[in-house]
């Protein structure tokens, strides 16, 4: 029981992450129909500035802001620069500029900075553990559960409350209608990416906290997770988004914590086997976007 | 010159087997280093074409097929192996895999056999996401397929190389799967299957609505794409002698896909181009990855160059031209237009008529959209023969009507009688090949396809495809666009594309047809032409026709019966001149204040 109780723990604070990641991938989906494969290039620009950030002393709350301000310039300058002259365009062109983009992000950080783990400075309390009902649990793995929860109130409201934010429902439900309404397209967009890298910034932080190192190809896996939970909470749908990176985690962590050991090797095909399963019954995802509804004949 | 998709099909093959020959030619004139890289160039190119065969017709991007690369190496492989090596290197394996040791063509044919089974299983599991999701399953496919290659030890040697395979792909062999291969997609290409695929992917909700299967479509380009994937590894695998699991992974996922995105996804031509590119792109850049001086600057080495290069490329072809180098067609449909023509001799010859007629009622038709009751509890009939005007102010409910009858919403409440059978959760598409055909309101063609083709699919995907020719032809001349079958449906005028979706709904030799604001668009002339060609059809085929227009002078010439709704609900029907007359009709169209004079 205190297993299964501990390994909660661990998938919630995986969850949160894979959750914050689907978010961005979501985020930007809804608006533009971009599944965007640089988006964990995002995370490993704010994992590098960590890292310089600890190189060079800074106290690592600023650090901190600094990462995630980073990944949130640089998701708009990857807006402004790739994805804005293919606006529009079909999926698979918008999928593949992505993947370009993601390539190329990926060779200059091997030939810019190295293409070895670097290892990152992190203060001393987040390797800690504390004991919590019995539980062990590590501080960054606490400081996870906490930000993804402030973070899902703060989109939450940011997406209920605040203007942009209601723009980008309308503009993700319709968006030539949203336009029509007075809405500035280029203004909706760069906002999605912006919440977009802020998401992956945040996520960024957390990753590299309870890894301590950052690598080139440090945010393709996690992001390549995130899609699928983004497929599996049903894609363009936040809700959904958030659903699926938690169970995705879920499925990932009891199975390296409960199958028998011989079985361990296929640990990812059988966990990506049970979402396929999920899917046929639910080919939509769990909470499926409204728009697929929609569309008009 | 050239009257007919054969012919055009023949210079193609022609020149593929050309094109096979000499390259290999060429190649084997030059040596053993030109030797090697063509031959990695054209089993890149069955790969490339095999992924085109699948994403290009269904215009579903993947990112998994290597897996099927990787089952076709590893099972070729395990076959060809001689006894002596597979007893030291996978002492594990069972007793009748460790024994066998066939030649290179049963190994390549039985390693293809295996992985359209396992396509078979995947595929109806991917089947049932679309567009993007069915992208990203694809990808959870290559990891899956990973994962397993890389656990299952025993068989694969796990992430450790796979070598002592016996190097049986020379250039020649090569070429003459490139060439099979090529053969084979492009066939697919304009086969009923390829041609059905097609519209699909250009418009899946009017493709359906003339009784395409697209998913049974997409299942059978699914396989044969992993066919060919299969060939591809196999020959790959006996080209290299030595592999590992990363072979079939994302680095070179990214090569093949950007060959085929270069090029064009959606041709054969596209997919020869983009490898070609791509392949001499990548030979220079990765000659001089170790640093070069270029203009007595001296450039420092890069790693990763190649892929650098090529993701340029593949931006540059995203901004530039977004369907590839190649294009939307082939190049011989380029140069060697088809010249088809229909005279009136078979018009007379080709004018099937209608034998099922029907008539159809639907009761308790009742469609909810969250709180909104778009239509509420109607009744409506069409007889055979008759033409039943539907009016009624904008968001009154028409089209959703219409779109209950016809398959694409299923209705909240209701039942369907076609005749005396009830339609009982029917897609469109099983709606169309009942004899109810239709058209929509803002016009949904295939836009790549020519008219012949897009009217010609209609008549393949109904009646089991009988007579389908003479269907398209009948419907074509009906219409009167005769001289425009050649042209591109999305380069017509709104009028002609109106004519075109009309000419297609009747090829479906359907006992109903359903208009969708036919007139709009037209001007007078054309409206009063349209008039005469739907009488005609109701009158001399018995077809029953259910109009929804605003025009109502229009309306009121053509309809036998109207009915008009208001607010979802029916509010009146009768003879034009009751409509006309008739209080609560005013009213909607009006308003309650007004009064008659």
């Amino acid at each position: 029981m205190d297993l299964f109780l501990q390994q909660s723990a661990n998938a919630v604070a995986l969850g949160g992450i894979y959750a914050l990641l689907a978010l961005g991938l979501a985020v930007v989906f809804s608006i533009m129909g971009l599944i965007n494969f640089a988006h964990g290039e995002l995370m490993t620009i704010s994992g590098y500035v960590l890292m310089y950030c600890g190189i060079a002393a800074v106290p690592f709350p600023l650090a901190v802001i600094l990462a995630i301000g980073a990944a949130i310039l640089a998701a708009i300058a990857m807006e402004r620069i790739a994805f804005r002259p293919v606006r529009g365009s079909s999926g698979a062109t918008l999928l593949v500029t992505s993947f370009a983009i993601a390539m190329i992000l990926q060779m200059l950080f091997q030939n810019l900075i190295s293409a070895r783990s670097q290892p990152v400075l992190l203060p001393a309390i987040l390797s800690e553990s504390v004991t919590i009902f019995g539980l062990i649990i590590g501080v960054n793995k606490i400081a996870a559960i906490i930000s993804t929860i402030v973070m899902l109130i703060f989109l939450d409201w940011f997406m209920t409350k605040q203007k942009t934010g209601i723009a980008m429902r309308a503009a993700a439900e319709d968006f030539s209608i949203a336009r029509l309404m007075g809405i500035h397209a280029n203004t909706v967009i760069a906002g999605a990416f912006a919440l977009s890298g802020l998401l992956a910034g945040v996520a960024a932080v957390l990753w590299v906290s309870q890894r301590a190192s950052v690598d080139p190809l440090m945010g393709f896996t996690p992001v390549l997770k995130a899609f699928i939970a983004a497929i599996l909470g049903g894609l363009g749908s936040l809700k959904g988004a958030v659903a699926g990176g938690f169970l995705l985690a879920f499925i990932e962590v009891y199975l390296s914590a409960f199958l028998p050991h011989g079985m361990q090797e296929f640990r990812e095909p059988i966990g990506l086997a049970i979402v396929v399963l999920v899917l046929l019954f639910r080919p939509n995802g769990l909470l499926p976007a409204k728009t697929l509804a929609a569309e008009k004949v | 010159m050239i009257s007919s998709q054969k012919q055009q099909l023949f210079i193609s093959i022609i020149s593929i087997c050309l094109f096979g020959i000499l390259v290999a030619g060429f190649a084997s004139f030059f040596g053993s280093v030109s030797e090697r890289v063509v031959s990695v160039f054209f089993i890149s190119l069955i790969a490339v074409v095999g992924m085109g065969v699948y994403s290009g017709n269904s215009g579903i991007l993947t990112f998994g097929h290597l897996a099927f690369m990787g089952i076709g190496a590893y099972a070729s492989s395990l076959l060809t192996l001689p006894v002596r090596i597979k007893s030291t290197t996978l002492p594990a394996l069972p007793d009748w895999l460790a024994t066998t040791e066939l030649g290179l063509l049963p190994a390549v044919v039985s390693a293809v056999l295996l992985t359209v089974i396992v396509a078979a299983i995947v595929g109806i599991a991917v089947n049932r996401l679309e567009g993007s999701a069915a992208t990203i399953a694809t990808l959870g496919m290559l990891i899956i397929a990973h994962g397993v290659t890389i656990g299952w030890r025993d068989v694969t040697r796990g992430a450790q190389s796979f070598f002592g395979v016996p190097r049986l792909t020379d250039v020649w062999v090569a070429a003459l799967g490139c060439v099979l291969a090529l053969i084979v997609a492009r066939l697919y290409r304009d086969s009923n299957s390829g041609l059905k695929l097609r519209a699909g992917r250009d418009n899946a909700i009017a493709a359906s609505a003339i009784g395409v299967k697209i998913k049974r479509e997409r299942l059978i380009s699914w396989i044969l794409s992993a066919a060919i994937m299969a060939l591809s590894g196999a020959l790959l695998a006996h080209f290299l002698g030595a592999f590992s699991p990363k072979k079939f992974y994302f680095t070179d996922t990214f090569f093949l896909l950007s060959m085929l995105i270069v090029g064009g996804m959606t041709t054969v031509t596209g997919a020869v181009t983009g490898a070609v590119v791509i392949t001499i792109v990548s030979e220079v850049l990765r000659r001089h990855e170790g640093g070069f001086t270029f203009l007595s600057i001296e450039v420092p080495t890069v790693f990763g160059m190649t892929q650098i290069g090529i993701a340029l490329i593949i931006l540059f072809a995203m901004f530039k031209k977004a369907e590839g180098l190649a294009g939307l067609k082939e190049w011989e449909e380029r140069i060697f237009p088809i010249k088809r023509k229909i005279t009136a001799s078979e018009a007379s010859k080709s004018a099937t008529k209608n034998t099922k007629t029907a008539s159809l009622s639907a009761t308790n038709m009742t469609m909810q959209f969250g709180g909104l009751v778009a239509v509420d509890n109607v009744l409506i009939t069409i007889k055979s023969g008759e033409i039943l005007g539907l009016i009624g102010p904008n968001g009154s409910g028409k089209t959703t009507m219409l779109n209950m009858l016809s398959g694409v919403l299923s209705p909240t409440k209701g039942q369907i009688l076609l005749g005396d059978k009830p339609i009982i959760n029917a897609n469109s598409a099983k709606f169309a090949q009942l004899g109810i055909a239709r058209t929509f309101q803002n016009i949904r063609l295939f836009g790549s396809l020519t008219v012949w083709q897009n009217v010609n699919i209609a008549a393949l995907s109904t009646n089991d495809g009988k007579d389908s020719d003479l269907r398209t032809k009948s419907a074509i001349l009906r219409l009167g666009i005769a001289d425009l079958i050649e042209q591109d449906a999305g380069t017509l005028s709104y009028g002609l594309q109106r004519k075109v979706e009309i000419a297609r709904a009747l090829a479906c030799n359907p006992s109903l047809l359903y208009l969708d604001e036919p007139a709009a668009g037209m001007n007078p002339e054309e409206t009063q032409a349209l008039m005469t060609i739907l009488s005609d059809i109701a009158r001399e085929d018995s077809i029953g026709i259910l109009l929804v227009d605003h025009d109502l002078k229009l309306i009121n010439q053509l309809c036998d019966r109207i009915i008009v709704f208001n607010e979802g609900k029916l509010i009146a029907q009768g003879t034009p001149d009751e409509i006309r007359t008739n209080h609560s009709v005013r009213e909607a169209y009006l308003g309650r204040n007004y009064k008659q004079d």
